[in-house]
């Protein structure tokens, strides 16, 4: 065995170009598929990561057992007492209750419905670390901003949700009341969350009566070396006996902002998982094609066989020979479905991101290109193992008479 | 006296056909030595194809015994046999056998990369070779690209490339027109009496044969006559 048969077996490769190419074919779809996929998922799990890292793992959530979007649930809701009984449960650093509600947004005669969220500007920044958001045109809210506004990141473009863009300065209305914009977030990459319209909690107060002091949804943050997952216990535990409701019974709960990342990751890891698997038959289907060529080619060159076997070719040389050509058209196969299936993925990514799903990015480490690539090589190389082993022992004699 | 390259003693193949049994070659003894240049006859049945078979190590006997150098074939792996053909035993077939998707010095190249010869190597000893055979400005041709002559002297050229002890030739002059037959007939002779290489040479043709030292007449899976052919022996 040496460098020289993989040579043999390229060139004999090179000269069968149309039955080549048709195998090449049925495994490049699979390695395409395959690749596209697990570079959206290792995108997503990239995109998680790099949310709980920047937000902090310490934070904590309390939030409605209701359907539907965070703090959205109408029937749900912690008073500020809540807030203040929970802030002194030991271990809570920092704790902010936010108000959201949908309201009618105008703009130019337009009117849309959308969340609008009353922001605690004492704790703004405290906020903005845990949404991971910040101003990127303007300023923050501040506590004197009576009728000030700032916008999700959407509304800064033409057709995104308004016929023309949102500018600084302007005037939207909510419900009704006029408020100026004085600023812009930056995109988080969903359409729910770069489409709110951020006010003050004063302003908010002033603008649902009805709903102050009642909050949808509350940020905590633990104290440092305190255990998240253990103060969420605790601090249900706590808050279930204040408000006087049965185990198991209660309307809220409490979640890690990791726990609620790891949900998330995991869904998606069982909807890419289980595509992942299903693209895996489409490889099945080129192991038995490239099986079969390979016996097509074998039959095909029984006399070469014979012919290489009198000029010295020992079993091994032949074995290698086609393995090394089976495994060639993995290699290639995987090499085109790589590319391919970088295009496709670059093209669903930039279609997402264009929808407003700009956290479906697709990421191309090293190790899943390569791991593509040894993954096509060997597919074809087991593939054309038994073929090329019942070509090792064809007898010479046999092998020379075959027509 | 020289000594016996290849030997054959005493040497029976029986090919079992459902219940029958073939006795293609029955208690058949040959001497090749060194140098010489044998040719075997015999009409069509008359076992010329196994005997090929087994001096070219393809086949192992059922019976008997062969010796290539000193080395009892029967006694070898497939393996070790492949390795000893390549090395030591040139083919030449009636029908070329050229690898038909390789160009012309590919295919001689070919032998050489079963023994592990280093490309640079192979390429300057496959070039010579083709030069040899007269066909140095057709090395990049493919055997669809030649005339069937051509395609025998590449197939000559391929036999030489590993320096073989014999060069085993299987009617090489059967595909091709009585011209081109004497033409490459002549090349043959010319390797015996220039490059002193060991040739045996297979055919049923009498006016082949003549050019060969000895004639050996293979009947019914034996050596019924052997003949020294003096009159080529004194034309050398």
């Amino acid at each position: 065995m040496n460098i020289y048969e993989i040579k043999y077996a390229l060139q004999n490769f090179r000269k069968r170009k149309l039955r080549s190419g048709l195998t090449i074919l049925s495994i490049l779809i699979g390695i395409t598929a395959i690749f596209a996929l697990l570079s959206f998922g290792i995108g997503i799990r990239k995109y998680v990561d790099a949310l709980a890292d920047e937000a902090g793992r310490n934070k904590l959530f309390i939030q409605g057992k209701g359907i539907g979007a965070p703090g959205t649930d109408e029937n749900f809701f912690l008073t500020k007492k809540d807030v203040d009984f929970v802030s002194k449960i030991k271990g809570v650093d920092e704790i902010v209750g936010m108000y959201f509600k949908v309201g009618e947004i105008g703009y130019n005669e337009q009117k849309k419905f959308y969340f609008v969220s009353g922001m605690n500007t004492d704790k703004i920044d405290f906020i903005e670390e845990t949404f991971t958001i910040e101003v990127i045109k303007g300023r923050q809210l501040k506590k004197e901003d009576v009728d000030k506004a700032v916008l999700g990141y959407n509304y800064q473009f033409d057709d995104k949700i308004f016929k023309k863009a949102v500018r600084l300065g302007d005037k939207i209305e909510i419900n009704g009341n006029h408020y100026e914009v004085i600023g812009f977030y930056e995109e988080v990459g969903n359409p729910q969350d770069d489409t709110n319209v951020y006010i003050t909690d004063k302003s908010f107060e002033t603008l649902y009566p009805d709903s102050k002091d009642k909050f949808g949804f509350v940020m905590i943050s633990a104290q440092k070396g305190v255990e998240p997952s253990e103060l969420a216990e605790r601090i249900e535990e706590k808050l279930r006996k204040s408000k006087d409701q049965e185990e198991g019974k209660e309307d809220f709960f409490v979640q890690t902002f990791e726990d609620a990342l790891a949900t998330f990751t995991t869904i998606i890891n069982v909807i890419n998982g289980m595509l992942v698997l299903i693209a895996l038959v489409s490889l099945v289907v080129a192991f038995v094609n490239i099986m079969n060529t390979m016996y097509t080619a074998i039959l095909e060159r029984t006399k070469e066989i014979g012919v290489m076997k009198a000029i010295g070719a020992k079993n091994s040389d032949i074995l290698f020979v086609f393995v090394a050509e089976a495994g060639l058209i993995g290699l290639i196969g995987g090499i085109l479905g790589v590319l391919l299936g970088y295009i496709v993925s670059s093209i669903g990514g930039s279609i997402a991101a264009s929808s407003g799903f700009a956290l479906l990015k697709p990421a191309y480490p090293l190790a899943l290109i390569i791991g593509c690539l040894v993954f096509s090589v060997l597919v074809g190389a087991t593939a054309g193992f038994l073929p090329a082993r019942r070509a090792s022992k064809l007898k010479p004699v046999d092998a020379l008479r075959y027509e | 006296m020289k000594m016996p390259i290849i030997q054959l003693e005493n040497v029976w193949k029986i090919y079992k056909m459902g219940n029958v049994e073939v006795n293609a070659l029955q208690g058949l003894n040959l001497d090749i030595k060194e140098g010489e240049f044998v040719a075997i006859m015999g009409p069509s049945g008359s076992g010329k194809s196994t005997a090929v078979n087994m001096i070219g190590c393809l086949d192992v006997p059922t019976k008997g015994k062969i010796t290539l150098e000193n080395h009892d074939i029967s006694k070898l792996s497939e393996s070790e046999l492949a390795q000893i053909r390549g090395r030591k035993i040139g083919f030449i077939f009636q029908q070329f056998n050229l690898i038909p998707t390789l160009t012309a010095l590919e295919n001689v190249m070919l032998p050489m990369i079963f023994q592990g010869v280093g490309e640079n190597e192979r390429m300057e000893k496959a070039t010579k070779l083709l030069e040899l055979v007269g066909l140095g400005d057709r090395i990049y041709h493919k055997p669809s690209e030649l005339s069937g002559g051509e395609q025998q002297r590449v197939a000559i050229a391929r036999s030489l490339a590993n320096d073989p002890e014999v060069v085993l030739a299987d009617e090489p002059t059967g595909n091709l027109d009585s011209k081109t037959g004497a033409n490459v007939l002549d090349f043959l002779e010319k390797l015996h009496r220039d490059e002193r290489k060991t040739i045996v040479m297979v055919t049923h043709d009498q006016n082949l044969a003549k050019v060969a030292e000895r004639i050996e007449f293979l009947k019914d899976g034996k050596i019924v006559k052997s003949l020294n052919n003096n009159r080529r022996s004194d034309a050398k």
